[in-house]
């Protein structure tokens, strides 16, 4: 079947899909609603026995409204819950993991001192006599680890750990529950190709085993490779199911979005000639062993996006907050429009002109607390339209909020709402809009699209190839691949603190970039 | 941090509403009973630490109560707030009230009775350990002043009889010129009977800070340091320290002097054995005496009531009977403080 | 969310607060065997004659004032993440320098309050000082330093006041330094109850209170509107942006030290120059702490911390009264404590209604910290939290 406009399938009167088993889960008709919007609408939702079934959807969609009413975090106003074809209802979490259903949350919730087995026990502990049975714990995991291929070792400290690692020990606490349903939020966001792929294997070994997989995403191409059937959620409601054998990442995208798809492709080359930023043996100390950044040298010119690929934790946050002054140099220099800011403080660095999109923006690029056009303010207090002299002119800081919210479409009530109740992508939009707002000639973008839905990630895409178009100069961390080799004019590959090679995106895949990110081209490629 | 210091504040808050409960009970006479017109109305309006303090309030009190049973009448006592910034008002309340006559407790009120007695020229006040020779605070005022450096002259002496290691010890409260009229004296008792003994002199803490009139904890911890300098006779005047002292003192198997009432009748039985003999100030004589006066028309006012050895307003007590055996030599100082032959200093 | 109902949300926190204690307060009136309502009377009953009634109000209001510049003080350094909880000290050493100054030199009227003031306010800046030097050249927590000076400020003033500036005659039951001239001595501000129409009180109004006034405002238009308030407030709520906005935080604790310092500075001022015309060793102590209770109460807000201080000088001034009705002085006490306690339990309960509220609006029923999921596209990371 590809891709419909309706749920797929006539909706049996019994719950029942053609072959007369009842659907391990049906929603009917869910609709939930907050004072003031209704966050699902409608919800049709039928979930086979023994499936992995796939919901994707943009941040904002509703998916995790969806997710919490499944798992008795709240209670619809309208609609039915089937499971197994009984109607159900589900008033807390205690209710749906005693129906079978288990979530695994993409914020894992372990504690880091405990072993394996404490961690999976924790809260359902097998007792005998009032003290913890271990033994029979013990078994038990041991049972459930090779039933579904978990490999785990119930001795080890959660702390010694991988990410990989501690989703199957949540994977397996759901498990340990009873569960035979698993709702996995956003599983693979977590992890690397390698782990994801043994995900993709564990899940299998539980689908051969009867149980029931719900997964929550938004990477197509992943949901298309382990889903057995989509339901795609936009605006709050289902519009349709698809056939990942049939259906296209790109058909997918159009019905979660809405409309066609953008690309982050830069087409000709703005590059002028004028250096904005120039690091030269830029060299920033770790807390213990060698530099966090090791003699970085890399130019960034009027009109260029210059990107730094590798794996998170190589020293790009590092450079970063080097570049923004927020770090102090142990060696080297930094230039910026022809001067050395190597002594400035981080504000003089953005009063003169340097922009910043911080890769965390809820440590760095907010303040969750305060309303929008206080954010609006932060990081450019000394420039107006937000100050007149020593003072706020809160008229027009509210003003230029709005001017921002409409420019970049950021979806919030007013630039009274408080920041942390917008989603992901619009925070990040709101961010991007003050950043631009103040006509920067540099632009420190570390990870922009990081959380962003496909909506307001291509806005970000196209405000910032606009931006390079109009002479920005542009330094791209990302550790979306797409987004680098496809924004970027230069590309530099970072490892262990130091650029390890030189590529040109014109010419490169995903793949290549990889390898040069794990140092296993290291060097090979025009080293820098 | 600010919900946990929020918590925290609220917590000591609320134990110290607990901890001052016990202390300020309800005005024993009680407002009810007014009783005939002729019946006296007397206003007691304490210093920190309130009734209960086991010290000069609750010494106050007796003497209150000790009146009222000779002559009649009802008393209101007032406590001050917990950081006494209102003693002011208590007095006035007092006074507006119809309380007459009102008695403060403690050099405290040394500035607030002066500019309240005025206001109310037909009641009678009375300060406890506030001098009023000169008139300064009004002309109905009268102050009640105790030797206490006589007393602890004396105390002096016989902790300078009694000791073996020639080596006493002197715990204060608060370093403030009333206490230093007992450390004045202690010392100078003590060097009178043997010119070479060793005085260790502590102060719990700094003029200003009233924290060492309550600080057993502290108390305890000078008098151990004492103790293990060699002194075997400690002598507080620290208030509710010295509790802290007498404690040390049953550990370190040594012995100390209690102060302002006879120490060894509220002490339990293991502090009893310490307790070798009390320096007495008789706050209760000198209140009951002030308000007999008034109720008999002879209290002039603009004058001070000195309670020393001559009136037996200060002396030491002999419960426990250690010190019945230099009673001959104490008496012998006793009369030549009285006779002048010995002036005791006030000051250290 | 309109502004009305935000409004109420920020009061509803305050009052039920204030309904809890009372009811709290109410059960230990009854365990202690006495009638409530007559506490509660005493609590409303401001005096027969309308002289004992404006005195009530002089009581109230010459409480108040300290309490106000004493929540002030802890206020601001509240509202960018400080626990300044040595204001204490601050006002302590403050007051003692600036009676020591005052009484030493010889101005005409208004410059000499000027004069003290400015003493005084420096010395309380200085003494917090310390505090934030060390926090940003060493790392200590300003609470433990200022626990620790706060000691030191105690035994600092005593030798001050002991020694260079004792004034008081030997043998003095009180040390006191030097008074104050009249030209020191901030004039009262009875007239204003001749002008209003009322009954002349017996006690002083703090002329005080007009300065207590006009510093509430300072800091609350230097708080809402200026760059250095915000700067202020953002280091409260996320030091990490606030740096990444340019803020220097090191620079920013000094600052915002010095501001809290200065204003515990004035705490004793009221008493010294409206009063007691010296400082003593009978000088009212606690202030400070109590500060910190009143800008829990006003909730860091400098109208809030007026109303709490109002709140606290009204409870305050039933103390005596509730004496002469046998009711012990300490439930005072009690209400206080406990009203402080339900503040911080409401406030926290309100924060997360707000939130949750705010939260629904957007429609996104998801926690802020839950969405930081990987775009869409082909992506290595090594760790969850690497780089963080």
């Amino acid at each position: 079947m590809a891709a419909t406009a309706a749920p797929g399938g006539a909706p049996a009167a019994d719950g029942a899909p053609g072959d007369g088993v009842p659907y391990a889960v049906e929603l009917r008709g869910i609709t939930k609603r907050f004072p003031g919007v209704v966050a699902n609408r409608d919800i049709e939702l039928r979930v086979r026995r023994g499936e992995v079934h796939a919901i994707v959807g943009e941040n904002g969609a509703g998916k995790s409204t969806l997710m919490k009413t499944l798992y008795g975090m709240h209670r619809p106003d309208e609609g039915t819950i089937l499971l197994d074809g009984r109607e159900t209802t589900l008033r807390s979490p205690a209710d749906a993991i005693a129906a079978g259903i288990g979530m695994v949350h993409q914020h894992f919730m372990l504690a880091d001192n405990f072993t394996v087995l404490e961690n999976i026990v924790l809260g359902s502990e097998p007792t005998r006599r009032g003290r913890l049975d271990r033994a029979e714990a013990r078994r038990r995991i041991l049972d459930i680890s090779d039933r579904y291929a978990l490999n785990l070792d119930p001795d080890v400290l959660v702390e010694d750990l991988g990410v990989g690692d501690r989703q199957r020990v949540e994977i397996a606490k759901v498990l340990y529950r009873g569960a035979t349903t698993l709702i996995l939020d956003e599983p693979t966001a977590v992890l690397v190709p390698q782990e994801v792929d043994e995900l993709f294997g564990n899940l299998a070994e539980l689908k051969r085993e009867g149980l029931t997989v719900m997964f929550i995403s938004h990477k197509l191409d992943e949901v298309r490779k382990v889903a057995d059937s989509i339901t795609v959620i936009r605006r709050g409601t289902t519009v349709g199911t698809a056939d990942p054998k049939t259906t296209t990442a790109r058909q997918l995208a159009e019905l979660m979005v809405g409309s066609e798809l953008p690309s982050p492709e830069t087409r000709t080359s703005t590059v002028r000639e004028a250096a904005v930023l120039q690091l030269d043996g830029v060299t920033v100390a770790a807390l213990t062993g060698r530099p966090a950044v090791d003699d970085v040298a890399l130019t960034v010119r009027e009109g260029e996006v210059v990107g730094i690929a590798g794996v998170e934790g190589n020293g790009q946050a590092e450079l970063v907050e080097a570049i923004m002054g927020l770090r102090a140099l142990t060696a080297g220099s930094i230039a910026f429009a022809g001067q050395d800011v190597s002594g400035w403080s981080t504000r003089a660095r953005r009063e003169g002109g340097i922009g910043f999109i911080p890769e965390d923006r809820h440590r760095q690029g907010m303040l969750l607390e305060a309303p929008l056009w206080e954010n609006r303010i932060l990081g450019h207090q000394t420039r107006p339209p937000a100050v007149k002299g020593p003072f706020i002119d809160r008229r027009s800081a509210r003003a230029d909020t709005e001017r921002i919210m409409s420019e970049y479409d950021v979806r919030a009530p007013g630039p009274d709402t408080l920041a942390h109740a917008l989603s992901g992508g619009n925070q990040q939009k709101l961010i991007i809009g003050r950043e631009m707002s103040a006509a920067p000639k540099l632009l420190i973008a570390a990870h922009p699209t990081r959380g962003v839905d496909v909506g307001a990630q291509s806005a970000i895409w196209e405000l910032l190839k606009d931006a390079r178009a109009e002479g920005l100069g542009i330094l791209l961390i990302s550790a979306d691949l797409d987004e680098l080799i496809g924004l970027s004019d230069t590309l530099h590959v970072m490892l262990r603190g130091r650029l390890v090679a030189t590529l040109d995106p014109a010419s490169l895949t995903p793949e290549e970039l990889g390898g040069h990110m794990t140092g296993a081209h290291d060097g090979s490629v025009g080293a820098a | 941090m600010t919900k946990a210091a929020a918590l925290l504040l609220a917590g000591s808050l609320a134990l110290a509403a607990c901890a001052s409960d016990e202390e300020s009970s309800s005005a024993s006479g009680g407002s009810g009973g007014s009783g005939g017109g002729e019946d006296l109305k007397i206003g007691l309006a304490f210093d920190t630490g309130g009734r209960g303090d086991q010290s000069f309030n609750d010494s106050a009190v007796a003497g209150v109560e000790a009146a009222i049973e000779e002559l009649g009448g009802e008393v209101q006592e007032l406590s001050p707030n917990d950081d006494a910034s209102n003693r002011g008002e208590l007095l006035t309340q007092l006074a507006e009230a119809g309380y007459n006559p009102v008695i403060a407790v403690g050099f405290n009120y040394d500035e607030v009775i002066a500019e309240v007695a005025p206001q109310f020229p037909d009641t009678t006040f009375a300060q406890v350990d506030g001098s009023n020779a000169d008139g300064a605070k009004g002309d109905n005022v009268t102050g009640l002043l105790f030797a206490e450096e006589q007393g602890s002259f004396l105390a002096g002496v016989a902790a300078a009889l009694k000791t073996e290691t020639n080596n006493v010890g002197f715990v204060g409260g608060v370093e403030s010129p009333l206490i230093e009229k007992f450390q004045a004296g202690f010392a100078a008792g003590a060097e009178a009977v043997n010119p070479d003994v060793e005085v260790q002199v502590q102060y719990l803490s700094p003029a200003g800070d009233f924290s060492g009139f309550g600080d057993p904890q502290k108390g305890k911890l000078v008098a151990q340091g004492m103790y293990q300098n060699g002194a075997d006779i400690v002598f507080h005047a620290a208030g509710g320290s010295g509790e802290g002292v007498f404690e040390a003192a049953v550990e370190a198997g040594k012995r100390a002097i209690g102060v302002d009432s006879d120490q060894y009748l509220t002490a339990p039985a293991d502090q009893q054995a310490v307790i070798m003999t009390s320096m007495l100030k008789r706050v209760d004589n000198a209140v009951q005496a002030f308000i007999k006066a008034y109720a008999e028309g002879e209290v002039e006012g603009a004058t001070d009531v000195t309670n020393d050895l001559s009136t037996g307003g200060v002396g030491l007590s002999t419960s426990g009977g250690y010190i019945d055996d230099i009673a001959d030599q104490i008496e012998e100082f006793e009369q030549q403080i009285l006779d002048g032959e010995i002036t005791v200093p006030t000051t250290p | 969310m309109t502004a009305l109902r935000r409004l109420g949300t920020s009061l509803a926190a305050p009052a039920l607060a204030v309904v809890v204690a009372l009811v709290i307060t109410t059960l230990v009136i009854v365990l202690i065997g006495q009638n409530p309502l007559t506490a509660l009377q005493v609590l409303v009953d401001f005096g027969d004659t309308p002289a004992q009634q404006t005195q009530a109000i002089v009581v109230i209001l010459n409480r108040a004032v300290p309490l106000f510049l004493a929540g002030l003080a802890v206020s601001v350094a509240f509202r960018m993440g400080l626990f300044n909880i040595g204001v204490e000290g601050q006002y302590r050493m403050a007051t003692v320098v600036a009676a020591g100054v005052g009484a030493a030199v010889v101005l005409p009227g208004p410059l000499h309050v000027l004069l003290i003031m400015v003493v005084a306010m420096a010395v309380g800046a200085l003494w917090a000082g310390i505090v934030a030097v060390l926090k940003v050249t060493r790392g200590v927590s300003e609470v433990i330093s200022s626990i620790m000076l706060n000691f030191i400020a105690l035994g600092t003033a005593s030798f001050l006041l002991t020694g260079p500036l004792r004034g008081s005659p030997e043998g003095a039951s009180i040390i006191t330094t030097e008074r104050l001239p009249a030209s020191a001595q901030f004039p009262a501000l009875n007239g204003l109850f001749g002008a209003l129409g009322l009954a002349q009180p017996r006690g002083q109004l703090f002329g005080f209170l007009l300065v207590a006034v006009v510093v509430g405002i300072v800091v609350s238009v230097l708080l809402k509107r200026t760059r250095f308030g915000f700067d202020l407030r953002a280091t409260g709520l996320s030091p990490s942006a606030a740096t990444a906005s340019g803020i220097d935080a090191r620079r920013m604790v000094v600052k915002t030290m010095l501001i809290s310092g200065a204003i515990a500075g004035l705490i004793g001022l009221p008493d010294l120059l409206g009063r007691t015309y010296s400082f003593g060793t009978e000088f009212t102590a606690g202030l400070g702490f109590l500060g910190i209770a009143v800008a829990l109460l006003g909730r860091n807000s400098p109208l809030g911390i007026a109303f709490a201080a109002l709140l606290f000088a009204f409870l305050d001034r039933a103390a005596v009264p509730l004496q002469f009705a046998d009711i012990p002085a300490s439930v005072v006490t009690i209400i206080q404590g406990t009203i402080v306690l339900s503040v911080v339990i409401a406030n926290e309960v309100s924060r997360q209604v707000t939130k949750r509220r705010a939260g629904r609006q957007s429609g996104q029923a998801t926690p802020p910290a839950a969405d930081a999921t990987g775009p869409a596209g082909t992506r290595i990371d090594a760790r969850q939290e690497a780089g963080a």
